[in-house]
């Protein structure tokens, strides 16, 4: 008996089939992507407001973002969500060793990510600029330069422990991939887990456009 | 293994698509940081918006699979946008273009013209009725149907809100005019809040409605209303004149840009010149002047003076500037009068309803020569 068979998934009962299985999962997981628009959805409609009443403040506190870190990050989240398309097309080919490198890279490149993200706020921090009534900016004149902190706060924070979340399932598929308990036959976690990752890219592909290149 | 294993028909992403498709990620992203840097004025918002979604179709389609998945899931997750567009496109429609409807539509005039009743301070059926349908809006959340203080909120309150069908235990009293004052005023610090924002016509049908609800109404002496501060001239219903600004105009008056040197003025306690007593004594304009205007517009009308806007944080201060004769509000002593019985929202500017005309001449006047 190789391992592969020791480890193989069976599907749930209420299951036809394991397609059925796989299929129902793949759904649930669009549904709560779907959940997860609507949650970011909130803070980009703040954002339209707020940039629409104050577009001057917008544009003179924009321009204390670092665009340089920022087009790294946007670099760096493309990349891991590369790797990470890599990581589900190998397991479904069965190269169990070439997933397990391709899901390390998209690791290295989440904390990659965090670190630059790290310089970034602690950059932020020691200039004072920061939301509502923490702010202590005093280059920004504009009483209302503290909601552009808050905004970008809010919005760079849920995604930032987005990120942390899809590190740890990262992780966790990982370890399984690397227990041998996914194959060509098995794969569901591998991919759902894709799906959140790439949804993760694409939240910061309109986030770093908003807030740093058209403020 | 049988039925345990997923059949083969998925589709699987090449490499060499996977490549492709991140290539041309990272080429975009390229793009966008490159036209940011082109000053195109609006178009770089469009520009960016339009690579971003260029961008997220590419990771949705190909990354995420939707171009070989079931349809459905494409459906699902395309509706979400949908629902996020109706989120963003209806929320700024209503921010941004309810200041204008405002202005142009039929609140804005029941403002300015005449009460519609001669006497809204005297109960009539009418009045009642429509108070009951303002009140069956306004007023039950607390008040309770019936007016017994017990709306649904009533119990998360202290003071409780008041039993309207009882004689007892009115603050203010059971006279209209006092009921008028609390609606105009509130009664701080409870949950009664001031409901100035709605016509005096409104505000007097709902005091009659609600005193309508207790047996043994309490009638208005003359004294009652000098000493509520209500007026008994027509127009305006009892009361100098609506302070209402349509949303748009107080946006744009928000927005007046600041001066830099500007930042150290003591805020609560700005410091402005006074007219003196011998020019007061001689110009009636002037004595109306630094009674009314000084504080804010400083003596020569040059303004530069922090007047505070809106008390939430961060603190919104305006600062005045100077009196322009081209300013579209001085231009005509009607314009003139128009603007400053109104007034402007908030803290800002308050309005002043109370001048005879010879006081409006001599006021207009004076700043005109300023
Ligand atoms: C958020 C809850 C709330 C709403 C809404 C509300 N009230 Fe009140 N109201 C109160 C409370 C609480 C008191 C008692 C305040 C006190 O005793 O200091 C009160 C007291 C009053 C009084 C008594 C004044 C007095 O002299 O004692 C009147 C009159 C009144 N409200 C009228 C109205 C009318 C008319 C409306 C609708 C336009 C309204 N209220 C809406 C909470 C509310
Ligand atoms: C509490 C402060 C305050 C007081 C008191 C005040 N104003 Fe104003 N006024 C403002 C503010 C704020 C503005 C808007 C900013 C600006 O245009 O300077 C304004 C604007 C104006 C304008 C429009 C100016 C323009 O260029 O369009 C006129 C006219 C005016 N005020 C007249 C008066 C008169 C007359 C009085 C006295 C009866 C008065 N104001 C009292 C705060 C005040």
């Amino acid at each position: 008996m190789s391992i592969e068979e020791t480890t193989v998934h069976h599907h749930a009962h209420h299951f036809a089939s394991a397609d059925d299985e796989f299929e129902a999962a793949k759904q649930g997981m669009w549904i709560f992507l779907v959940t997860e628009v609507l949650m970011f959805g909130g803070l980009f409609v703040a954002y339209a407001i707020f940039r629409g009443l104050y577009p001057e403040m917008f544009h003179a506190a924009h321009q204390h973002l670092a665009v340089n870190m920022g087009a790294t990050n946007t670099v760096v989240l493309i990349t891991s969500s590369l790797t990470m398309a890599l990581a589900v097309s190998s397991t479904q080919k069965g190269k169990r060793d070439h997933a397990i490198i391709y899901l390390v890279l998209t690791l290295l490149a989440a904390c990659c990510f965090l670190v630059i993200k790290y310089f970034e706020y602690t950059h932020k921090f020691h200039d004072g600029l920061l939301p509502g009534g923490l702010f202590t900016n005093t280059e920004l004149k504009d009483p209302k330069s503290p909601l552009f902190f808050s905004l970008y706060f809010m919005m760079t924070g849920l995604h930032g422990i987005h990120v942390l979340i899809g590190m740890g399932v990262i992780t966790w598929i990982l370890r399984r991939t690397v227990r041998h308990e996914f194959s060509p036959g098995y794969y569901t976690p591998v991919e759902l887990v894709g799906f959140y990752w790439h949804f993760v890219d694409l939240v910061w592909i309109y986030l770093f456009p908003l807030l740093y290149l058209v403020g | 293994m049988g039925s345990n294993t997923q059949k083969q028909h998925h589709h699987i992403l090449s490499t060499k698509v996977a490549l492709m498709i991140g290539g041309t990620l990272l080429v975009l992203t390229a793009v966008t940081v490159g036209v940011a840097h082109i000053d195109l004025g609006h178009f770089n918002f469009f520009i960016a918006m339009a690579v971003a979604t260029c961008k997220a179709l590419l990771v949705a389609l190909f990354f995420m699979n939707l171009i070989h998945d079931r349809p459905e899931n494409g459906m699902i997750f395309a509706t979400s946008f949908l629902f996020l567009a109706i989120f963003v496109i209806l929320t700024s429609t209503d921010l941004f273009f309810r200041g204008d409807v405002y202005v142009k539509g039929p609140l804005m005039a029941a403002v300015q013209t005449q009460s519609k009743w001669a006497k809204p301070w005297i109960s009539t059926p009418e009045l009642v009725a429509h108070g009951k349908e303002l009140y069956s809006v306004q007023c039950v959340a607390c008040h309770g149907v019936e007016g017994k203080g017990n709306g649904p909120a009533a119990s998360a309150l202290t003071p409780r809100p008041r039993n309207f069908t009882a004689t007892e235990g009115w603050k203010k009293g059971r006279k209209p005019t006092m009921v008028f004052q609390v609606l105009r005023d509130g009664l701080p610090p409870s949950a009664m809040a001031s409901y100035a924002t709605l016509p005096p016509d409104d505000r007097w049908a709902l005091t009659h409605f609600v005193l309508s609800l207790a047996p043994q109404p309490e009638v208005d002496t003359p004294a009652d209303f000098v000493k509520g501060n209500i007026n008994t001239n027509p127009v305006g219903g009892g009361e100098k004149i609506a302070r209402t600004i349509s949303i748009g105009q107080a946006m744009a008056q928000m927005a007046i840009p600041r001066s830099p040197s500007d930042e150290n003025a003591h805020l609560d306690h700005p410091k402005f010149d006074r007219i003196s007593e011998a020019v007061q004594a001689s110009n009636p304009g002037a004595r109306l002047y630094e009674e009314h205007c000084v504080r804010c517009h400083g003596a020569k009308g040059e303004g530069g003076i922090k007047v505070h806007a809106l008390g939430v944080y961060p603190v919104a201060y305006v600062t005045t500037s100077a009196f322009k004769s081209s300013s579209e509000n001085l231009k005509s002593i009607q314009a003139f009068i128009h603007f400053v019985t109104l007034g402007l929202p908030g803290e800002l500017m308050p309005g002043y309803g109370q001048l005879s005309a010879s006081e409006w001449k001599d006021l207009y006047q004076f700043i005109q020569n300023r």
